[in-house]
Protein backbone atom coordinates (compact mmCIF):
# COMPACT_ATOMS: atom_id res chain seq x y z
CA UNK A 1 0.00 0.00 0.00
CA UNK A 2 1.63 3.14 -0.87
CA UNK A 3 2.40 6.41 0.94
CA UNK A 4 -0.22 8.53 0.09
CA UNK A 5 -2.50 6.05 2.07
CA UNK A 6 -0.82 5.57 5.05
CA UNK A 7 -0.78 9.15 5.81
CA UNK A 8 -4.47 9.33 6.30
CA UNK A 9 -4.69 6.51 7.92
CA UNK A 10 -2.25 7.85 10.75
CA UNK A 11 -3.93 11.16 10.08
CA UNK A 12 -7.69 9.78 10.97
CA UNK A 13 -5.92 7.43 14.13
CA UNK A 14 -4.65 10.42 15.56
CA UNK A 15 -7.21 12.57 15.48
CA UNK A 16 -9.79 10.15 17.03
CA UNK A 17 -6.92 8.92 19.56
CA UNK A 18 -6.55 12.93 20.28
CA UNK A 19 -10.96 13.17 20.64
CA UNK A 20 -11.10 10.53 22.54
CA UNK A 21 -8.53 10.57 25.16
CA UNK A 22 -6.62 13.74 24.82
CA UNK A 23 -9.71 16.60 24.63
CA UNK A 24 -11.64 14.85 27.33
CA UNK A 25 -8.45 15.47 29.72
CA UNK A 26 -7.61 18.87 28.88
CA UNK A 27 -9.00 21.13 32.27
CA UNK A 28 -12.27 22.89 31.58
CA UNK A 29 -13.21 20.30 28.93
CA UNK A 30 -15.22 16.91 29.56
CA UNK A 31 -16.02 13.84 27.69
CA UNK A 32 -17.20 14.46 23.76
CA UNK A 33 -20.21 12.33 22.27
CA UNK A 34 -19.83 9.47 20.01
CA UNK A 35 -21.92 11.36 17.38
CA UNK A 36 -18.97 14.38 17.61
CA UNK A 37 -16.54 12.41 17.20
CA UNK A 38 -17.98 11.00 14.14
CA UNK A 39 -18.65 14.47 12.71
CA UNK A 40 -15.28 15.87 13.80
CA UNK A 41 -14.00 12.69 11.73
CA UNK A 42 -16.07 12.97 8.84
CA UNK A 43 -14.93 16.46 8.31
CA UNK A 44 -10.86 15.24 8.75
CA UNK A 45 -11.78 12.57 6.25
CA UNK A 46 -13.16 15.27 4.20
CA UNK A 47 -9.87 17.58 4.47
CA UNK A 48 -8.03 14.83 3.69
CA UNK A 49 -9.64 13.72 0.52
CA UNK A 50 -9.73 17.51 -0.96
CA UNK A 51 -6.05 17.78 -0.12
CA UNK A 52 -4.80 14.53 -1.33
CA UNK A 53 -6.95 15.05 -4.75
CA UNK A 54 -5.65 18.61 -5.71
CA UNK A 55 -3.35 17.49 -8.52
CA UNK A 56 -3.13 14.79 -10.94
CA UNK A 57 -0.03 13.19 -9.49
CA UNK A 58 -1.63 12.92 -5.81
CA UNK A 59 -4.65 11.74 -6.88
CA UNK A 60 -3.37 8.68 -8.59
CA UNK A 61 -1.49 8.12 -5.76
CA UNK A 62 -4.25 8.36 -3.24
CA UNK A 63 -6.80 6.27 -5.46
CA UNK A 64 -4.24 4.26 -7.08
CA UNK A 65 -4.03 1.72 -4.32
CA UNK A 66 -7.44 1.69 -3.79
CA UNK A 67 -8.78 1.27 -6.78
CA UNK A 68 -6.09 -1.02 -7.08
CA UNK A 69 -7.11 -3.41 -3.88
CA UNK A 70 -10.42 -3.27 -4.88
CA UNK A 71 -10.38 -4.86 -8.15
CA UNK A 72 -8.20 -7.40 -7.13
CA UNK A 73 -4.96 -6.53 -9.88
CA UNK A 74 -1.83 -7.31 -8.84
CA UNK A 75 -2.03 -6.97 -4.46
CA UNK A 76 -0.49 -11.00 -4.38
CA UNK A 77 -1.35 -11.61 -0.26
CA UNK A 78 -4.00 -9.41 -0.18
CA UNK A 79 -6.38 -11.29 -2.59
CA UNK A 80 -8.28 -13.18 0.98
CA UNK A 81 -8.78 -9.55 2.67
CA UNK A 82 -10.16 -8.56 -0.46
CA UNK A 83 -12.65 -11.05 -0.86
CA UNK A 84 -13.26 -10.86 3.21
CA UNK A 85 -14.39 -6.77 2.80
CA UNK A 86 -16.25 -7.46 -0.48
CA UNK A 87 -18.71 -10.21 1.39
CA UNK A 88 -18.16 -8.32 4.75
CA UNK A 89 -19.31 -4.71 3.43
CA UNK A 90 -23.32 -6.17 2.30
CA UNK A 91 -23.36 -7.83 5.63
CA UNK A 92 -23.12 -4.44 7.47
CA UNK A 93 -25.02 -3.19 5.48
CA UNK A 94 -28.02 -6.03 6.06
CA UNK A 95 -27.17 -5.85 9.78
CA UNK A 96 -27.17 -2.23 9.88
CA UNK A 97 -30.46 -1.70 7.77
CA UNK A 98 -32.14 -4.77 10.41
CA UNK A 99 -31.53 -2.52 13.48
CA UNK A 100 -32.69 0.38 12.19
CA UNK A 101 -36.22 -1.10 10.76
CA UNK A 102 -36.84 -3.70 13.35
CA UNK A 103 -39.80 -2.74 15.51
CA UNK A 104 -39.21 -2.52 18.82
CA UNK A 105 -39.89 -4.93 21.64
CA UNK A 106 -39.01 -2.66 24.76
CA UNK A 107 -41.37 -0.52 26.70
CA UNK A 108 -41.21 3.38 26.36
CA UNK A 109 -38.35 4.71 28.04
CA UNK A 110 -39.35 7.06 30.79
CA UNK A 111 -37.09 10.48 31.25
CA UNK A 112 -38.82 11.51 34.56
CA UNK A 113 -37.39 14.69 35.85
CA UNK A 114 -36.87 14.29 40.06
CA UNK A 115 -36.75 17.61 41.30
CA UNK A 116 -38.59 19.72 38.16
CA UNK A 117 -38.88 23.58 38.86
CA UNK A 118 -41.60 24.47 41.49
CA UNK A 119 -43.36 27.11 40.20
CA UNK A 120 -42.56 31.44 41.58
CA UNK A 121 -44.43 31.59 44.13
CA UNK A 122 -42.44 28.85 46.29
CA UNK A 123 -38.91 29.97 45.23
CA UNK A 124 -37.22 31.36 48.39
CA UNK A 125 -40.14 31.03 50.33
CA UNK A 126 -38.92 31.64 54.37
CA UNK A 127 -39.78 29.17 57.12
CA UNK A 128 -41.99 31.46 59.19
CA UNK A 129 -41.88 28.92 61.89
CA UNK A 130 -39.27 29.68 64.62
CA UNK A 131 -36.64 26.60 64.74
CA UNK A 132 -37.04 25.92 68.53
CA UNK A 133 -36.51 21.91 69.91
CA UNK A 134 -40.52 22.08 70.36
CA UNK A 135 -41.50 23.12 67.38
CA UNK A 136 -38.94 20.50 65.85
CA UNK A 137 -40.27 17.62 68.15
CA UNK A 138 -43.70 18.72 66.63
CA UNK A 139 -42.74 18.69 63.02
CA UNK A 140 -41.29 14.82 63.75
CA UNK A 141 -44.55 14.01 65.41
CA UNK A 142 -46.40 14.89 62.41
CA UNK A 143 -43.44 13.24 59.83
CA UNK A 144 -44.34 10.20 61.90
CA UNK A 145 -47.86 10.13 61.36
CA UNK A 146 -48.46 11.50 58.01
CA UNK A 147 -45.35 10.66 56.24
CA UNK A 148 -43.25 7.45 57.43
CA UNK A 149 -45.55 5.63 56.31
CA UNK A 150 -43.68 6.10 53.08
CA UNK A 151 -40.47 8.14 53.71
CA UNK A 152 -40.08 5.29 56.69
CA UNK A 153 -39.34 6.25 60.16
CA UNK A 154 -35.20 6.62 59.45
CA UNK A 155 -36.07 9.28 56.33
CA UNK A 156 -34.70 6.35 54.27
CA UNK A 157 -37.97 6.03 52.05
CA UNK A 158 -38.35 2.85 52.98
CA UNK A 159 -41.77 2.87 55.01
CA UNK A 160 -43.60 -0.64 55.17
CA UNK A 161 -46.19 1.25 52.44
CA UNK A 162 -43.59 2.56 49.46
CA UNK A 163 -42.50 -1.19 48.36
CA UNK A 164 -45.13 -0.66 45.42
CA UNK A 165 -45.04 2.47 44.29
CA UNK A 166 -43.26 3.90 41.24
CA UNK A 167 -41.47 6.54 41.43
CA UNK A 168 -40.45 5.36 45.01
CA UNK A 169 -40.48 7.62 48.18
CA UNK A 170 -37.84 10.32 48.59
CA UNK A 171 -34.98 9.08 51.00
CA UNK A 172 -34.50 11.82 52.65
CA UNK A 173 -31.31 10.52 54.27
CA UNK A 174 -29.57 10.59 50.57
CA UNK A 175 -27.61 13.60 50.37
CA UNK A 176 -29.14 14.07 46.80
CA UNK A 177 -32.52 14.91 47.49
CA UNK A 178 -33.62 17.67 50.28
CA UNK A 179 -29.79 18.74 51.22
CA UNK A 180 -30.08 19.46 47.37
CA UNK A 181 -33.61 21.67 48.09
CA UNK A 182 -34.48 24.57 49.21
CA UNK A 183 -37.28 24.41 52.49
CA UNK A 184 -39.65 26.47 49.69
CA UNK A 185 -39.38 23.57 47.55
CA UNK A 186 -40.40 21.34 50.54
CA UNK A 187 -43.59 23.51 51.01
CA UNK A 188 -44.39 23.53 47.45
CA UNK A 189 -44.04 19.56 47.28
CA UNK A 190 -45.83 18.51 50.18
CA UNK A 191 -48.74 21.07 49.64
CA UNK A 192 -49.58 20.24 46.21
CA UNK A 193 -48.54 16.88 46.18
CA UNK A 194 -47.39 14.32 43.25
CA UNK A 195 -50.85 15.54 41.23
CA UNK A 196 -48.89 18.90 41.33
CA UNK A 197 -45.89 18.12 39.40
CA UNK A 198 -45.44 19.58 35.84
CA UNK A 199 -45.47 17.44 33.05
CA UNK A 200 -41.74 16.15 33.52
CA UNK A 201 -42.64 15.21 36.45
CA UNK A 202 -45.44 12.76 35.34
CA UNK A 203 -47.83 13.30 37.82
CA UNK A 204 -49.89 10.67 36.99
CA UNK A 205 -47.25 8.33 38.65
CA UNK A 206 -46.80 9.82 41.78
CA UNK A 207 -48.78 8.56 45.00
CA UNK A 208 -47.51 11.43 47.10
CA UNK A 209 -50.94 13.09 48.48
CA UNK A 210 -51.59 16.85 48.21
CA UNK A 211 -51.14 17.68 51.89
CA UNK A 212 -52.62 21.05 51.41
CA UNK A 213 -56.28 19.57 51.26
CA UNK A 214 -55.73 17.91 54.63
CA UNK A 215 -53.00 19.75 56.53
CA UNK A 216 -52.49 23.45 57.70
CA UNK A 217 -49.47 25.27 56.04
CA UNK A 218 -47.89 25.61 59.48
CA UNK A 219 -47.72 21.79 60.53
CA UNK A 220 -46.80 21.71 56.67
CA UNK A 221 -43.32 23.86 57.99
CA UNK A 222 -43.07 22.16 61.18
CA UNK A 223 -42.77 18.66 59.09
CA UNK A 224 -40.03 20.41 57.12
CA UNK A 225 -37.78 20.86 60.25
CA UNK A 226 -38.58 17.39 61.44
CA UNK A 227 -37.41 15.95 58.34
CA UNK A 228 -34.23 17.74 58.05
CA UNK A 229 -33.22 17.42 61.65
CA UNK A 230 -34.18 13.44 61.64
CA UNK A 231 -32.40 12.81 58.42
CA UNK A 232 -29.47 14.43 59.39
CA UNK A 233 -29.72 17.39 56.59
CA UNK A 234 -29.65 21.09 56.18
CA UNK A 235 -31.91 23.06 54.03
CA UNK A 236 -30.09 24.43 50.44
CA UNK A 237 -29.47 28.50 51.08
CA UNK A 238 -28.35 31.18 48.54
CA UNK A 239 -25.71 32.66 50.13
CA UNK B 1 -3.77 -18.45 16.22
CA UNK B 2 -3.92 -22.53 16.85
CA UNK B 3 -6.67 -24.66 18.59
CA UNK B 4 -4.50 -24.78 21.66
CA UNK B 5 -3.52 -21.41 22.23
CA UNK B 6 -7.36 -20.80 21.07
CA UNK B 7 -8.57 -23.06 23.51
CA UNK B 8 -6.37 -21.66 26.48
CA UNK B 9 -7.49 -17.98 25.42
CA UNK B 10 -11.13 -19.13 25.47
CA UNK B 11 -10.85 -20.26 29.22
CA UNK B 12 -9.08 -17.30 30.23
CA UNK B 13 -11.18 -14.69 29.16
CA UNK B 14 -14.10 -16.55 29.29
CA UNK B 15 -13.16 -17.75 33.05
CA UNK B 16 -12.83 -14.09 33.44
CA UNK B 17 -16.09 -12.67 32.15
CA UNK B 18 -17.74 -15.71 34.19
CA UNK B 19 -16.20 -14.40 37.19
CA UNK B 20 -17.36 -10.44 36.30
CA UNK B 21 -20.89 -11.45 35.78
CA UNK B 22 -21.16 -13.49 39.12
CA UNK B 23 -19.70 -10.49 41.05
CA UNK B 24 -22.01 -7.93 39.64
CA UNK B 25 -25.12 -10.08 39.75
CA UNK B 26 -24.03 -10.46 43.47
CA UNK B 27 -23.31 -6.37 43.85
CA UNK B 28 -27.49 -5.80 44.00
CA UNK B 29 -29.06 -5.97 47.20
CA UNK B 30 -30.69 -9.27 46.56
CA UNK B 31 -34.37 -8.13 45.14
CA UNK B 32 -35.09 -9.95 41.84
CA UNK B 33 -35.86 -7.95 38.78
CA UNK B 34 -39.19 -6.24 38.84
CA UNK B 35 -41.65 -6.39 35.67
CA UNK B 36 -42.03 -3.21 34.15
CA UNK B 37 -44.91 -4.92 31.38
CA UNK B 38 -47.53 -7.63 31.22
CA UNK B 39 -47.06 -9.22 27.78
CA UNK B 40 -49.88 -10.59 26.76
CA UNK B 41 -48.91 -13.68 24.06
CA UNK B 42 -50.74 -14.21 20.62
CA UNK B 43 -52.67 -17.81 20.57
CA UNK B 44 -54.05 -19.89 17.73
CA UNK B 45 -56.38 -22.00 20.15
CA UNK B 46 -58.76 -21.21 22.22
CA UNK B 47 -58.86 -18.63 24.89
CA UNK B 48 -59.22 -19.69 28.58
CA UNK B 49 -61.59 -16.52 28.79
CA UNK B 50 -63.47 -17.45 31.88
CA UNK B 51 -61.25 -20.68 32.97
CA UNK B 52 -58.51 -19.59 35.82
CA UNK B 53 -57.12 -22.53 35.98
CA UNK B 54 -56.81 -23.74 32.19
CA UNK B 55 -53.55 -25.40 30.96
CA UNK B 56 -53.36 -22.45 28.63
CA UNK B 57 -52.00 -20.12 31.12
CA UNK B 58 -48.83 -22.32 31.79
CA UNK B 59 -47.99 -21.03 28.59
CA UNK B 60 -48.50 -17.45 29.33
CA UNK B 61 -44.94 -15.65 31.06
CA UNK B 62 -46.05 -14.39 34.28
CA UNK B 63 -45.11 -10.50 35.48
CA UNK B 64 -44.94 -9.82 39.01
CA UNK B 65 -45.97 -6.46 40.74
CA UNK B 66 -45.44 -5.02 44.26
CA UNK B 67 -48.52 -3.78 46.19
CA UNK B 68 -48.70 -1.18 48.63
CA UNK B 69 -51.24 0.11 51.20
CA UNK B 70 -53.63 2.98 49.23
CA UNK B 71 -52.15 6.36 50.73
CA UNK B 72 -52.99 9.15 48.51
CA UNK B 73 -55.99 10.09 49.73
CA UNK B 74 -58.52 9.42 52.82
CA UNK B 75 -59.40 7.07 53.62
CA UNK B 76 -56.26 5.70 53.92
CA UNK B 77 -54.97 2.12 55.24
CA UNK B 78 -51.94 1.60 56.53
CA UNK B 79 -51.48 -2.43 56.11
CA UNK B 80 -52.86 -5.01 53.38
CA UNK B 81 -52.77 -8.44 52.51
CA UNK B 82 -51.55 -8.69 49.30
CA UNK B 83 -47.87 -7.83 48.72
CA UNK B 84 -47.32 -9.07 44.92
CA UNK B 85 -49.82 -9.92 42.16
CA UNK B 86 -48.42 -11.59 39.27
CA UNK B 87 -50.22 -11.47 36.11
CA UNK B 88 -50.54 -13.42 32.81
CA UNK B 89 -52.09 -12.30 29.81
CA UNK B 90 -52.88 -13.89 26.31
CA UNK B 91 -54.70 -12.75 22.97
CA UNK B 92 -56.07 -14.27 20.27
CA UNK B 93 -56.18 -10.89 17.88
CA UNK B 94 -59.98 -10.64 19.00
CA UNK B 95 -59.98 -11.33 22.85
CA UNK B 96 -57.70 -10.34 25.63
CA UNK B 97 -58.06 -12.59 28.70
CA UNK B 98 -55.79 -11.52 31.90
CA UNK B 99 -55.31 -13.69 35.08
CA UNK B 100 -54.52 -12.12 38.08
CA UNK B 101 -52.84 -14.51 40.98
CA UNK B 102 -52.41 -13.62 44.38
CA UNK B 103 -52.16 -15.23 47.68
CA UNK B 104 -54.50 -14.79 50.24
CA UNK B 105 -54.83 -16.91 53.11
CA UNK B 106 -58.70 -16.33 53.36
CA UNK B 107 -61.89 -17.03 50.97
CA UNK B 108 -64.23 -14.12 51.83
CA UNK B 109 -67.35 -12.89 50.09
CA UNK B 110 -65.96 -8.98 49.79
CA UNK B 111 -62.43 -10.36 48.02
CA UNK B 112 -62.08 -8.26 44.59
CA UNK B 113 -59.64 -7.67 42.49
CA UNK B 114 -59.06 -4.75 39.67
CA UNK B 115 -57.15 -3.65 36.69
CA UNK B 116 -57.05 0.18 35.47
CA UNK B 117 -56.20 1.48 32.17
CA UNK B 118 -55.77 4.99 30.85
CA UNK B 119 -58.69 5.61 28.03
CA UNK B 120 -57.70 7.58 25.06
CA UNK B 121 -54.77 9.69 24.53
CA UNK B 122 -54.02 12.01 27.55
CA UNK B 123 -52.72 10.58 30.86
CA UNK B 124 -54.52 9.43 33.60
CA UNK B 125 -53.74 9.52 37.57
CA UNK B 126 -53.24 6.41 38.79
CA UNK B 127 -55.74 7.38 41.53
CA UNK B 128 -59.21 6.71 39.64
CA UNK B 129 -57.91 9.37 37.12
CA UNK B 130 -58.38 12.26 39.54
CA UNK B 131 -57.40 15.59 38.24
CA UNK B 132 -53.69 17.09 38.36
CA UNK B 133 -53.18 20.68 38.32
CA UNK B 134 -50.77 21.67 35.77
CA UNK B 135 -51.53 18.61 33.56
CA UNK B 136 -54.81 18.23 31.42
CA UNK B 137 -55.33 14.43 32.32
CA UNK B 138 -57.98 12.16 31.06
CA UNK B 139 -60.35 8.95 32.19
CA UNK B 140 -59.71 5.44 33.73
CA UNK B 141 -61.30 2.40 32.66
CA UNK B 142 -61.55 0.06 35.44
CA UNK B 143 -62.19 -3.69 35.27
CA UNK B 144 -63.63 -4.60 38.86
CA UNK B 145 -64.24 -8.00 39.98
CA UNK B 146 -65.36 -9.21 43.03
CA UNK B 147 -65.89 -12.58 45.45
CA UNK B 148 -69.55 -12.89 45.96
CA UNK B 149 -70.60 -11.96 42.63
CA UNK B 150 -67.88 -13.58 40.64
CA UNK B 151 -68.50 -11.53 37.40
CA UNK B 152 -66.86 -8.72 35.77
CA UNK B 153 -68.37 -4.98 36.09
CA UNK B 154 -67.02 -2.41 33.53
CA UNK B 155 -66.09 1.08 34.99
CA UNK B 156 -65.16 4.31 34.23
CA UNK B 157 -63.58 7.08 36.82
CA UNK B 158 -62.39 10.93 36.09
CA UNK B 159 -61.45 11.85 39.56
CA UNK B 160 -62.61 10.68 42.76
CA UNK B 161 -66.42 10.25 43.63
CA UNK B 162 -66.82 10.11 39.58
CA UNK B 163 -66.61 6.09 39.91
CA UNK B 164 -69.66 4.49 37.58
CA UNK B 165 -70.56 1.39 35.97
CA UNK B 166 -70.64 1.75 32.15
CA UNK B 167 -73.84 1.38 30.62
CA UNK B 168 -72.64 -1.15 28.21
CA UNK B 169 -71.17 -3.89 29.65
CA UNK B 170 -68.03 -6.07 27.79
CA UNK B 171 -66.19 -6.83 30.59
CA UNK B 172 -66.36 -10.61 32.16
CA UNK B 173 -64.44 -11.40 34.87
CA UNK B 174 -64.26 -15.37 36.91
CA UNK B 175 -62.31 -15.92 40.25
CA UNK B 176 -61.54 -19.66 41.66
CA UNK B 177 -59.91 -19.85 44.99
CA UNK B 178 -57.72 -23.09 45.84
CA UNK B 179 -54.89 -23.57 48.75
CA UNK B 180 -54.71 -19.93 50.41
CA UNK B 181 -54.38 -18.44 46.22
CA UNK B 182 -57.21 -16.53 44.18
CA UNK B 183 -56.98 -16.78 40.41
CA UNK B 184 -58.96 -14.64 38.99
CA UNK B 185 -59.40 -14.13 34.73
CA UNK B 186 -61.16 -10.91 33.32
CA UNK B 187 -61.65 -10.99 29.53
CA UNK B 188 -63.07 -8.28 26.98
CA UNK B 189 -62.66 -8.12 23.43
CA UNK B 190 -59.37 -6.22 22.49
CA UNK B 191 -61.41 -2.86 20.97
CA UNK B 192 -64.46 -2.08 21.46
CA UNK B 193 -67.25 0.47 20.24
CA UNK B 194 -66.67 3.17 22.64
CA UNK B 195 -63.67 4.76 22.64
CA UNK B 196 -64.42 7.47 24.53
CA UNK B 197 -65.35 5.58 27.40
CA UNK B 198 -63.18 1.92 27.11
CA UNK B 199 -59.32 1.25 27.22
CA UNK B 200 -58.65 -0.02 23.55
CA UNK B 201 -56.02 -2.51 23.33
CA UNK B 202 -53.95 -2.64 20.15
CA UNK B 203 -51.68 -4.87 19.18
CA UNK B 204 -48.18 -4.30 19.94
CA UNK B 205 -48.89 -1.05 21.42
CA UNK B 206 -47.76 -0.36 25.07
CA UNK B 207 -50.70 1.09 27.29
CA UNK B 208 -50.26 1.79 31.12
CA UNK B 209 -52.10 -0.50 33.90
CA UNK B 210 -52.32 -0.76 37.44
CA UNK B 211 -53.87 -2.74 39.37
CA UNK B 212 -55.67 -3.25 43.36
CA UNK B 213 -56.67 -5.99 45.27
CA UNK B 214 -58.79 -6.04 48.62
CA UNK B 215 -59.00 -8.73 51.06
CA UNK B 216 -62.50 -8.85 52.19
CA UNK B 217 -62.05 -10.50 55.60
CA UNK B 218 -63.55 -8.82 58.53
CA UNK B 219 -62.55 -7.34 61.93
CA UNK B 220 -63.28 -8.41 65.38
CA UNK B 221 -66.37 -6.02 65.41
CA UNK B 222 -67.39 -7.49 62.16
CA UNK B 223 -66.44 -4.54 59.69
CA UNK B 224 -64.82 -5.67 56.44
CA UNK B 225 -61.17 -3.78 56.71
CA UNK B 226 -60.08 -3.61 53.13
CA UNK B 227 -62.81 -1.89 51.49
CA UNK B 228 -63.26 1.48 49.02
CA UNK B 229 -60.41 3.23 48.94
CA UNK B 230 -58.46 0.88 51.73
CA UNK B 231 -56.98 -1.53 49.19
CA UNK B 232 -53.62 -2.53 47.79
CA UNK B 233 -52.35 -0.61 44.82
CA UNK B 234 -49.90 -0.80 42.51
CA UNK B 235 -47.93 2.04 40.58
CA UNK B 236 -48.70 2.09 36.55
CA UNK B 237 -47.34 -0.11 34.64
CA UNK B 238 -46.77 -1.65 30.83
CA UNK B 239 -49.30 -3.95 29.10
CA UNK B 240 -48.72 -4.85 25.39
CA UNK B 241 -50.81 -7.48 23.54
CA UNK B 242 -47.87 -8.89 21.19
CA UNK B 243 -48.26 -7.89 17.67
CA UNK B 244 -48.28 -10.99 14.62
CA UNK B 245 -44.48 -12.03 14.03
CA UNK B 246 -43.48 -9.08 11.52
CA UNK B 247 -40.72 -10.82 9.45
CA UNK B 248 -40.41 -7.36 7.58
CA UNK B 249 -36.98 -6.11 9.07
CA UNK B 250 -35.03 -9.20 7.23
CA UNK B 251 -36.72 -8.22 4.34
CA UNK B 252 -35.03 -4.73 4.38
CA UNK B 253 -32.10 -6.52 5.55
CA UNK B 254 -31.80 -8.43 2.35
CA UNK B 255 -32.41 -5.81 0.23
CA UNK B 256 -30.04 -3.75 1.58
CA UNK B 257 -27.49 -6.62 1.83
CA UNK B 258 -28.10 -7.26 -1.69
CA UNK B 259 -28.33 -3.31 -3.11
CA UNK B 260 -24.47 -2.81 -1.53
CA UNK B 261 -23.39 -5.94 -3.18
CA UNK B 262 -25.09 -4.71 -6.49
CA UNK B 263 -23.10 -1.67 -5.64
CA UNK B 264 -19.93 -3.52 -5.18
CA UNK B 265 -20.42 -5.17 -8.84
CA UNK B 266 -20.83 -1.93 -10.29
CA UNK B 267 -18.09 0.19 -9.10
CA UNK B 268 -15.59 -2.95 -9.48
CA UNK B 269 -16.93 -2.85 -13.01
CA UNK B 270 -16.30 0.59 -13.64
CA UNK B 271 -13.18 0.44 -11.93
CA UNK B 272 -11.66 -2.29 -14.44
CA UNK B 273 -13.35 -0.47 -17.16
CA UNK B 274 -10.99 2.44 -16.53
CA UNK B 275 -8.05 0.71 -15.98
CA UNK B 276 -8.04 -0.86 -19.06
CA UNK B 277 -9.23 2.07 -20.88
Amino acid sequence: MGRALIRPIVIMGAMYAFLKFVLPNIPGSAEIPASLIILYLLLTLSGIIIFETLSAESKDAFWGPMQRFLTGENIGGLQPLRYGILVLFPVLVGWQTYNATAPSDSPPAENRVIHPAPPGEYTGLANPVPKTPENIMQGKGFYAAFCSPCHGANFDGKGPAARGYNPPPANFADPTTIAMLQESYLFWRIKKGGVGLPIEGMPWKSAMPRWELELPDEWIWKIIMGEYDGAHQTPRTWE
Amino acid sequence: MNPEMLTKWLIRWGGTAAMIAVLTAGAGDGVAQESVAVRAALVTGTLPLDDPNAAAWNNAAPAVFPMSPQVHWPERIQQVTVQDLTVRALHDGTQIAVLLEYADPTEDPDDAAAIEFMVGDKKAHFAHGQPMLLVEGGPVNIWYWKSKDNKGVDLWAKGFGTLRPHEHQDVKAKGEYANGKWRVVFSRSLATDHPDEDAQITPGQFINIAFAVWDGRKDDAGQVIEKGSQKAVSSWWYFRAEPPPDYSGYVYAGVAAVLALGFQFVLIRKLKEGQSA
